[in-house]
């Protein structure tokens, strides 16, 4: 089967501004695709030339196996998308906001209803049709829009910062739907900033400044781009160890960085310089009470690689 | 196709219902305008301010005042003894009129070869109660001057004849403000109420960030432009119907000529303010922007309809640009058809003109629309 997504090249440029920088990737079908990324750093531009919403400055982008360009009313039917910025209609009920997707898509009457009734299963909404979109927290409307995004069935969706601004535990269960949607074989492509929600990703691309700077999968992510190791350590004054092992410039430790309660070092061969580091600490009257080395998370390499 | 027109319309009317304050700020805004022009226009200017300098103070003098009086359109505010005191009152608008009589007025009017002046100073910086001023007393005059010569004629009142004109004022018999200013008002409120609807079509789902949801549904750009442009038709013409049964049951405005004409005339109108809406609509960041600028083309429309200021008082190039401004010729029929009784034989040149402005705005619209949704 042909990927979900390729693109060639692709870029987009506004007056002398590049906001996205021939970007080459490409998304396999019946995956999570991640797409990361800061703010401004071209995610929603990137997705809006996927979806024919906006015109490439140059190279060009397919997506389920056909060209973006020139072919907008077939991949309209096959494909999903929920805009980072509220897709539904606020003022419309949950049942209305559906009703009028349906309708759009022109799904006939007794798929509508089965669909609906689907949908309000999925988000969780069953019992709430009439209540105003406006009047649902954040969690549920997300889910809403994702259920309202593939009532149609799309065989691909895209998905723009859809946790933005949601609680962890509505987040957990965004992600769950999704997982339930790769079973059913949908492929998904989801923008976010958050590391964790990176991890779940099947594959990531990182995007900087209009420029991926990383792509694979998590795990290759992580060997790749992470030069030195990680070591945890949980101390007595985990402030002023970040300053004395920032100022210690003999130990060439790369970051230094606050993790939770716990500091994060970043160093070539850091197994050696745990004694060191021991000997220090112990001089400023910090007392260590564990310290190990660990595996790098996302969040990691990103700040490592962001300097 | 059908199908999702409808399921657009129909989310549009949704919208208007749950936004309701905004088409009943339309009805009932443009209905109070109606009233309220109507009414401060609709009787002949009275009573206005006189003030009277009398020099003379004669039995003469008295009458004159009194004949001034008796026209109603002047009311007596005072008779002062100086002129410093008439300036004063006009400088603070007290004053409409004032007069002067001078003091050999009883005796020139008695003298068979005299001749009596008057002095008469108007407050020009209000033109319309100023005209009607000048009107009445001009009135007033012309018959003392009859009785003058009759007097010294030596002859009876009944032997006299002179020039006797009669004057008909048609279309508007009571020369009635209202009956100007109301249609006009009306046919300014179609175009407003068309045009804001239409602005707000997709700057509203631009600002709400719901357009680009809308833009990658399977809708095509026609489908878009109908479905959205059945929810402002409905809502601009109930609008004139409600505003035309009030013109035409509350401040006696006639229907002289074909409604039905009439009617099929407001809708083709209401079709090129749709594109001409729809265009302002597409080009707007916001809503906010969508309606400023449609101020501003409701502003320049106004002063071409001849409501303010008579077109063919405008210099020529104004006049010129007039003509390609669909307002004027929508004012002109409107007004013909209710206030002449106008039919197509006499209003063709303003239909056509309307015609093929509209028929060039809306294929510009559709074009400009389409490729800003695309
Ligand atoms: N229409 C436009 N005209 C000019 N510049 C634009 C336009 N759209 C986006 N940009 C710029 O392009 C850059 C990338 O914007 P984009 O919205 O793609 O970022 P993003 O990664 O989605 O950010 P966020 O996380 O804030 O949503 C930004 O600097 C933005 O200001
Ligand atoms: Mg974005």
């Amino acid at each position: 089967m042909t990927p979900a997504i390729i693109t060639n090249n692709l870029t987009k440029r506004f007056g002398d501004f590049t906001a996205v920088n021939g970007i080459n990737f490409e998304a396999k079908r019946g995956e999570i695709f991640g797409f990361l990324g800061p703010n401004g750093s071209g995610k929603t531009t990137t997705i809006r030339m996927m979806l024919g919403l906006l015109a490439p400055s140059a190279g060009d982008v397919q997506a389920l196996g056909i060209s973006v360009k020139g072919n907008q009313a077939e991949l309209q039917q096959r494909v999903g998308y929920m805009s980072q910025r509220f897709s539904l209609y606020n003022d419309l009920t949950v049942q209305q906001n559906l009703q009028f997707y349906g309708a759009a898509y022109g799904l006939n009457n007794t798929d509508l209803k089965s669909r609906i009734q689907d949908a309000l299963v999925m988000a969780g909404l069953e019992g709430r049709e009439n209540a105003k979109t406006k009047d649902l927290s954040g969690g549920w409307r997300q889910r809403l829009a994702l259920s309202a995004a593939i009532l149609h069935r799309p065989e691909l969706i895209f998905l723009d910062e859809p946790t933005a601004g949601v609680d962890p535990i509505s987040r957990r269960a965004f992600w769950d739907l999704l997982y339930q949607l790769v079973a059913d074989g949908v492929s998904v492509f989801v923008t976010t900033h958050y590391m964790d929600e990176a991890e779940h990703c099947h594959r990531l691309a990182f995007i900087q400044r209009g420029n991926i700077i990383a792509r694979g999968t998590p795990a290759e992510i992580k060997k790749n781009m992470m030069q030195g190791q990680v070591l945890e350590i949980a101390s007595s004054d985990a402030v002023n160890t970040i300053k004395i092992l920032r100022a210690a410039e003999s130990l060439d430790l790369q970051e230094v960085e606050l993790y939770g309660s716990l500091v994060h070092v970043v160093a070539q061969n850091v197994e050696k310089k745990k004694k060191d580091i021991q000997k220090l600490l112990k001089k400023e009257k910090i007392q260590i009470e564990d310290m190990a080395v660990i595996e790098a998370s996302l969040e990691d390499v990103f700040i490592a690689s962001m300097k | 196709m059908l199908k999702r027109i409808l399921a657009l319309t129909k989310k549009e009317f949704i919208h208007l219902r749950n936004d309701w304050w905004l088409p009943a700020f339309m009805l009932f805004g443009g209905v109070l305008e109606l009233m309220a022009v109507g009414w401060a226009t609709a009787r002949p200017i009275s009573n206005l301010p006189l003030m009277v300098l009398d020099h003379d103070r004669s039995a003469a003098s008295r009458s004159l005042v009194i004949s001034l009086e008796n026209t109603e359109t002047f009311t007596l505010e005072a008779m002062v003894d100086d002129f410093q005191t008439i300036e004063d009152a006009l400088e603070r608008g007290q004053i409409s009129a004032a007069i002067i009589i001078p003091p050999d007025y009883a005796e020139e009017m008695a003298a068979s070869d005299g001749n009596p002046t008057l002095s008469m100073i108007l407050n020009g910086a209000e033109s319309v109660p100023a005209t009607a001023a000048l009107r009445a007393a001009e009135g007033v005059i012309a018959s003392l001057n009859e009785k003058l010569i009759i007097k010294r004629l030596k002859l009876s009142p009944d032997e006299f004849s002179g020039f006797a004109p009669r004057l008909r004022v048609w279309f508007n018999e009571a020369l009635s403000e209202a009956l100007y200013t109301t249609p006009a008002e009306m046919g300014l409120m179609l175009e407003f109420t068309t045009l804001l609807f239409a602005a707000l079509a997709f700057s509203r789902e631009r600002e709400l960030g719901t357009l680009e949801q809308l833009l990658v549904m399977p809708f095509s750009s026609l489908e878009i432009i109908i479905g959205k442009a059945i929810p402002v038709i409905v809502i601009a013409f109930t609008d004139f119907v409600l505003m035309l049964s009030m013109v035409h049951f509350v401040f006696k405005v006639p229907i002289r000529g074909s409604l039905p004409l009439l009617f099929i005339l407001a809708f083709g109108y209401l079709l090129v303010e749709l594109g001409k809406g729809m265009v302002l609509s597409v080009i707007s960041k916001s809503q906010m922007q969508a309606f400023l600028l449609v101020l501003l083309f409701g502003m320049t429309d106004f002063m071409f309809t001849g409501y303010a200021a008579p077109v063919e008082s405008m210099p020529q190039a104004l006049q010129f640009v007039a003509n390609i401004v669909p307002a004027h010729h929508w004012l002109e029929i409107l007004r013909g058809i209710l206030l002449k009784g106008a039919g197509m034989d006499v209003l063709w040149p303003h239909v056509a003109a309307l015609a093929v402005l509209g028929t060039f705005i809306m294929t510009f619209s559709l074009r400009f629309v389409r490729k800003a949704l695309d």
